[in-house]
């Protein structure tokens, strides 16, 4: 997970992001990096969320608590 | 479900393109998006120009088209077409068939086969299974293979999940017997549970065209559309493919006890760019082995593009030799195929313009 922020930001075409990041609150926040996000997560964490799931999220470590309470369910 | 055939090849394959081209730049003030999103997503997803059938113009008049292309240029003689097998979703009309429509333009012989499939972006494969089991039947030598869609009718000029890959295309692909062919491993998987992830939701049985189902609505992601258009759960069909499609790959191979390294070309259905890089990543085949050129040259013309796709790229290489050939469709249903085949020496293999 020690790449899970750098590649979060490179998503969100930023250079850092912070965990209590509201993730709508970003410009490049829409439907396509939504899909970017759902590729990302299958390919490093092996884990299929839905856009739903991903918006509902919230924050940026929302995100991270859903990618973890995926790989362990 | 794993399929084996025996003693069968394709002796010919025929793309055919609407000639009205439509670029991703035209439709840019349709969609709610700015034109920075706009030329992300374009990048992304591999759009650019797309085919479509000018307002008239049917499935049957595609086919028809090319059927006579063949008939002309001596590739096929109209008494010697044992059946027709057709996949399309969307037909002339709901009653009759659309093959039928076809064989009685095209006056052809009334002894022969005639069925149509409504299969979406998985059914280029399973259309070519039907045609292998018919060949089973002494009576049938030879099967001409119709796939015909014309879904840029049913996608809303606002609805940037869907307008923006949608191409129309008809293709033609002849069936036979081969005495001396190799085995061809073929599968088809179906799953129900997911039917809303890519519906029409009106205009048939369940929910006829009204006043009601032709009104426009905008949905949380900002795209508008009716009951009477397509709607696709983009997420949803996007994990499918993930999920699915490498599985199938995986199992097809093991199947013929072959490797991916001894696969020439894997050719693919073709959704978007995006998809199918992701899935080429996935399943570590490179990309000079897996085109992914379609979508911004013609459009996504669901069950044809599979054709279109190997008329295009592969034109030379199947007229020429033969090749260890990986197809795969997937889509609507939800339902997904694959097929390992030797192909080559192709009396035809041919993309063409509808005029």
């Amino acid at each position: 997970m020690e790449n899970f922020e750098q590649s979060i930001a490179e998503i969100l075409e930023v250079e850092t992001v912070n965990l209590e990041d509201e993730l709508n609150a970003y410009e490049s926040w829409d439907s396509l990096t939504v899909l970017s996000v759902i590729a990302f997560c299958d390919q490093e964490y092996k884990v299929a969320l839905t856009a739903e799931e991903i918006n509902n999220s919230k924050t940026i470590n929302g995100l991270l608590e859903l990618i973890l309470s995926k790989q362990n369910a | 479900m794993n399929f084996k055939f025996q003693k069968k090849k394709i002796t010919g394959i025929l793309s055919i393109l609407p000639e009205n081209e439509i670029s991703f730049e035209e439709e840019i003030d349709n969609y709610n998006f700015s034109k920075t999103q706009s030329m992300k997503l374009k990048l992304v997803m591999g759009y650019d120009k797309r085919r479509v059938v000018k307002e008239g113009t049917a499935a049957s008049d595609l086919c028809i088209y090319g059927l006579n292309y063949l008939f002309d240029n001596g590739y096929l003689r109209k008494d010697e077409i044992d059946a027709l097998v057709m996949v399309n979703q969307v037909p002339d009309h709901f009653m009759p068939a659309t093959t039928h429509i076809i064989q009685g333009k095209l006056d052809l012989p009334q002894e022969m086969f005639c069925i149509d499939i409504p299969q979406a972006c998985a059914g280029y494969p399973i259309g070519l299974q039907q045609a292998f089991m018919l060949l089973e039947q002494e009576n049938i030598k030879k099967v001409v293979v119709l796939n015909a869609e014309l879904l840029s009718l049913k996608t809303s000029p606002a609805d940037r999940g869907s307008r923006p890959l949608t191409g129309d295309a008809a293709a033609i692909t002849i069936v036979e017997n081969d005495p001396n062919g190799k085995t061809i491993y073929s599968t088809a998987d179906f799953d129900g549970r997911r039917a809303d992830a890519l519906i029409i939701p009106a205009g048939a049985g369940r929910m006829p065209s009204s006043a009601e189902t032709a009104k426009l609505t905008t949905d949380s992601n900002g795209n508008t559309r009716s009951l009477d258009h397509m709607v696709m759960k983009g997420d949803g069909v996007f994990n499918f493919v993930l999920n699915e499609v490498p599985e199938m790959i995986e199992r097809v191979l093991g199947l013929a006890g072959r490797s991916k390294e001894e696969v020439d070309y894997f050719m693919f259905h073709q959704p978007n760019r995006f998809v199918l890089k992701k899935l080429a990543d996935k399943l570590e085949i490179p990309y000079d082995k897996m085109p992914y050129n379609i979508v911004e040259l013609f459009g996504n013309s669901c069950s044809p593009t599979l054709a279109v796709n190997l008329t295009y790229n592969l034109s030379e290489e199947l007229t020429r030799g033969k090749h260890l050939i990986c197809l795969a469709g997937f889509g609507a249903g939800l339902s997904w195929s694959s097929m390992l085949m030797e192909m080559g020496n192709l009396d035809f293999c041919e993309t063409i313009d509808y005029k």
